[in-house]
């Protein structure tokens, strides 16, 4: 690291051989048509996540009173599981949708998306913050 | 004649959002001394939870090459969590820490007694080390 002091917050920060640039690593299992577990579910019902180069994006169908409620696609930003890693272990983005700001954050557990969902309104009114967590599988069509 | 409020999927229509009972769900579940599960762990060794003028304050202790390194105490948002397994409701915490070189965004939420953190680490230092996300599990110190 020629003398660089490389800050940590914890051991795990640590990279012990000179760590490479971000690079993509096995990205061939994130891509794709994520599906809820949960067939009763009124939140996410769907994700499609897709790949431009090393840069994903996320189109997320929710539930609606009267159908699937399309919230456009934004990028995401992905997370590996170690800092010398490269494989996808999990995603981040935001939908600021003005009366509600939606942080979504992901993690791979055992081939499914463990979703968790911030929602904090900014309409005023008197719905209080909440949070969700759900789970997704793959599409994969084989069976 | 009250007027349904924006919403981007139905679960933002619950009513529990709004019902007085969840803005003070029980933070005694939370607040605390929490040491990680792992005595081994190079990551976070424990989490202090307070609740301090009507707010919800974290620190966390990482685990350092030279004893324990003291994260910024930062001030969490709550969040009603109505879904959590068994329907159990409780409140689960949404946590950005600033480390200057690094920022790390996590979510802590109580399930059956144990407290998870999952932190999503997003480096800002030009080491090219990998963002990546990491969770943990804790006990509550003194049972």
């Amino acid at each position: 690291m020629n003398g660089y002091q490389m800050q940590i917050a914890q051991l795990r920060d640590r990279v012990i051989t000179e760590p490479k640039s971000v690079g993509t690593g096995d990205l061939s299992t994130f891509a794709g048509v994520w599906i809820n577990s949960n067939p009763e579910t009124t939140g996410v019902a769907r994700m499609v996540i897709t790949q431009s180069g090393s840069q994903f994006s996320l189109r997320v169908y929710a539930i609606g009173p009267e159908g699937l409620i399309d919230w456009g696609s934004v990028d995401v930003n992905v997370f590996t599981a170690t800092p010398s890693s490269h494989g996808v272990a999990g995603f981040t983005c935001l939908y600021d949708f003005g009366f509600v700001e939606t942080r979504l954050q992901a993690m791979i557990l055992k081939g499914l998306i463990v979703l968790a969902q911030i929602h904090r309104f900014k309409d005023g009114g008197d719905r209080v913050d909440y949070f969700v967590r759900e789970y997704f599988a793959l599409e994969h069509g084989r069976y | 004649m009250n007027q349904t409020p924006d919403f981007k999927l139905s679960g933002q229509l619950d009513p529990a959002l709004s019902d007085p009972a969840t803005r003070t769900l029980h933070a005694d579940k939370l607040i605390g001394r929490w040491l990680n599960t792992n005595s081994e762990t190079q990551g976070v060794a424990e989490i202090i939870i307070e609740w301090v003028g009507g707010r919800f304050f974290v620190s966390v202790l990482g685990v350092g090459e030279d004893g324990l390194i003291a994260w910024p105490k930062t001030k969490a948002t709550a969040l009603a969590n109505l879904e959590e397994e068994a329907g159990q409701r409780a409140l689960a915490l949404a946590v950005d820490f600033d480390f200057g070189f690094m920022r790390a965004e996590t979510y802590l939420r109580v399930n059956k007694g144990v407290l998870v953190i999952v932190a999503y680490y997003i480096f800002l230092d030009g080491s090219r080390r990998s963002n990546y996300v990491n969770r943990e599990f804790f006990y509550r110190h003194g049972g």
